[in-house]
């Protein structure tokens, strides 16, 4: 038999659009697996030329998923470009809209695209294998997860000037507007009812876990770096602080401030994908790639700040006895355990004395040129914004390292753990490439923002020969 | 009485991809109600026999309010040549995408509440030709001739009690 190539195309249930090839020898073995993302935008070079101060609203169009994030990081780098610190309440008033983003994006992204695999089973039939699967099996579950996804984007629509997807709220100094009593009280109002449905998003999460161990133990389960934010007491810090990097076992490598990231943080590009491959530089690529999102940053944090996920974080802390949890699938219940956060930083936030304070933004006094660096953590991962202008504010320099493209090189290796372990090139069936996508799927990969592009590719699987003659195909 | 929601959808920077909140505007109009500005969906008014709204993306939290009626009319800007520039049809169930993220087409929308809620809903497509996709709010030539007629189909649909 001679060497052979299988395509999965799209990877599907994720954002974005990506391909998988997968190289057979000619033992039918899995021999190398690629992860492509062939889309291409260019927002860094349009970019230039842009007065910074357009920058929150710019970014935010990289993608209708996950805006927020965009607005939150450029806000922040146009803070530093400006040399203004905004005032403590802004500051509030911009961790709260995040929680927003984190409750829908992390809510949706369970429910809706990791739980058809973890609830239906991964050779379910792919007619069942959705949310609507997930509807006929477990209707007031789906419920729920509508309400959740709801609730966390009343929260950014009531803070973004009542836009759910893009919304308008940051500016250079802080917010453009204070939160009103009635907001407050509106997303309080619900905040109980949601965390209930927090709790069991966790639960259902965990004990998938619990009762699959073996299989979540050595799915897509490889050492890496680990990359996150965290705050002055080592704790989850989802809107600022630094940025700590620890290794495989659990040591620390390096803890820097974002201004700094450059020195610690390299990007290498691979001649078959346009998304670039960041990676901790004193060990070089690919020994320094790192993983970011919910599992990286259980992995690097020392406790969290909300004692209902400090429980949880302190349960996920036995599964490898204190040592990074290395298995991809784990990245289901560190997003669950984030999402109780949300919920509970949500409340800590409006209960905090200056959230209805007017006190929202502090005046630069420009000194022209300007260079700023804002780091956030996305739901999906580290997100850095690095604006450098000239003496009249426009942009000379855009650099974004997005959440997504920190997991590159950990989902191209997930894929290919996984593609070895299960595919077999002589007997290919739905489920075992279904398994191959479900790997990448664990890292909740946003591909429009890492490549900042929008494409539609065909969906198409196709099986090659060492002499690129087509063996096979399907359409999905 | 059948409870009728008309939902535009559409991105207003996009020239001809807005078509739909001129549509519904137009109906408004035409209804005798006050036309929505830029800063207003028309969610916050909802509870007549006919209400109109113009939302940026049908999304799934939508089936709460969907509850409250038994057809809906969507309008849309498409771009296939194949399809009239003003293509009027059924929203059927059967079209419905297997999965989605954060946004969804009216097939797929009524399908979820279906799924939910366990009852069908009534649903039509009205749907304008774009040709100009670019960063500006005004209409094309050629959208613009079809926002009227959109609105007697819409009205049509109203007045058949289909």
């Amino acid at each position: 038999m001679s060497a052979r190539k299988i395509t999965i195309e799209p990877v599907t249930r994720i954002e974005g659009h990506g391909r998988v090839t997968i190289h057979l020898n000619e033992q039918g073995e899995v021999e190398q697996t690629f992860f492509h993302v062939d889309e291409f935008r260019g927002l860094e070079k349009f970019c230039e030329g842009r007065p910074y101060l357009e920058m929150p609203q710019i970014t935010q169009r990289i993608c209708g998923i996950c805006p927020v994030s965009h607005h939150l990081a450029a806000a922040k780098a146009c803070d530093g470009v400006a040399r203004v610190e905004p005032p403590r309440p802004a500051k509030l008033l911009r961790e709260l809209i995040h929680m927003g983003q984190i409750i829908q994006s992390h809510g949706m992204h369970f429910f809706h695209l990791a739980a058809p695999d973890l609830l239906l089973g991964f050779d379910a039939d792919p007619k069942d294998r959705n949310v609507f699967g997930i509807i006929k099996a477990n209707p007031e579950l789906a419920v729920k997860a509508v309400h959740l996804r709801r609730y966390g984007q009343q929260i950014i629509s009531r803070l973004g000037g009542g836009k759910r997807i893009h919304p308008n709220l940051c500016v250079p100094g802080g917010v453009n507007a204070p939160l009103t009593i009635a907001d407050r009280d509106a997303i309080a109002a619900e905040l109980e009812g949601m965390t209930e449905i927090g709790k069991i998003a966790l639960s259902v999460a965990r004990g998938w876990l619990e009762s699959n161990k073996a299989l979540a133990d050595m799915f897509a389960s490889f050492p890496s770096n680990y990359m996150g934010l965290v705050d002055e007491e080592g704790g989850l810090q989802l809107y600022d602080g630094e940025i700590r990097v620890k290794d495989a076992d659990g040591k620390y490598l390096a803890q820097f401030k974002s201004e700094a990231y450059l020195s610690h943080i390299g990007e290498h590009v691979e001649p078959w994908s346009f998304l670039k491959h960041p990676f901790y530089r004193k060990q070089g690529f690919p020994q320094g790639f790192y993983r970011v999102g919910p599992l990286g940053r259980m992995n690097v944090i020392d406790k969290i700040g909300t004692p209902l996920a400090n429980e949880e974080f302190k349960q996920f802390r036995t599964i490898n006895s204190g040592k990074p949890v290395e298995g991809s699938l784990y990245y289901h219940y560190a997003r669950m355990i984030e999402l109780l956060y949300g919920l509970e930083r949500v409340g800590q936030l409006l209960d905090d004395p200056d959230i209805l304070s007017k006190d929202v933004r502090n005046y630069p006094k420009l000194q022209l040129p300007g260079h700023g660096v804002g780091v956030i953590e996305a739901p999906r991962g580290t997100l850095i914004h690095d604006y450098s202008t000239d003496e009249n504010g426009i942009l000379t320099r855009v650099n974004l390292i997005v959440a997504t493209g920190n997991n590159n090189w950990a989902m191209h290796t997930a894929s290919g753990a996984v593609a070895k372990a299960f595919v077999n090139g002589n007997k290919l069936t739905e489920g075992m490439l279904n398994r191959v996508e479900a790997a990448i799927r664990c890292y909740d990969p946003c591909l429009s923002c890492a490549t900042h592009a929008i494409g539609k590719m065909p969906l198409e699987i196709t099986l090659m020969a060492a002499d690129g003659t087509e063996l096979d195909r399907i359409a999905r | 009485m059948i409870r009728t929601l008309v939902i535009g959808f559409g991105n207003l920077d996009r020239a001809d991809d807005g078509v739909a909140f001129h549509v519904v505007n137009a109906f408004r109009r035409r209804r005798g109600q006050a036309a929505l500005d830029e800063g207003n969906t028309g969610l916050e008014e909802l509870g007549a026999p006919v209400d109109s709204v113009f939302i940026g993306q049908l999304v799934p939290e939508m089936i709460d309010m969907l509850d409250d009626y038994d057809r809906v009319v969507f309008v849309d800007a498409h771009v296939d040549p194949a399809l009239d520039d003003l293509y009027c049809a059924a929203v059927s169930t059967d079209e419905a995408g297997l999965t989605f993220t954060h946004h969804m087409s009216p097939a797929t929308l009524l399908a979820f509440f279906k799924a939910l809620n366990g009852r069908d809903l009534e649903g039509h497509l009205v749907s304008i030709r774009g040709r100009d996709f670019d960063f500006h709010r005004d209409l094309s030539v050629e959208a613009i001739p079809l926002v009227e007629p959109a609105v007697d189909r819409i009205l049509d649909l109203l007045g058949r009690g289909i």
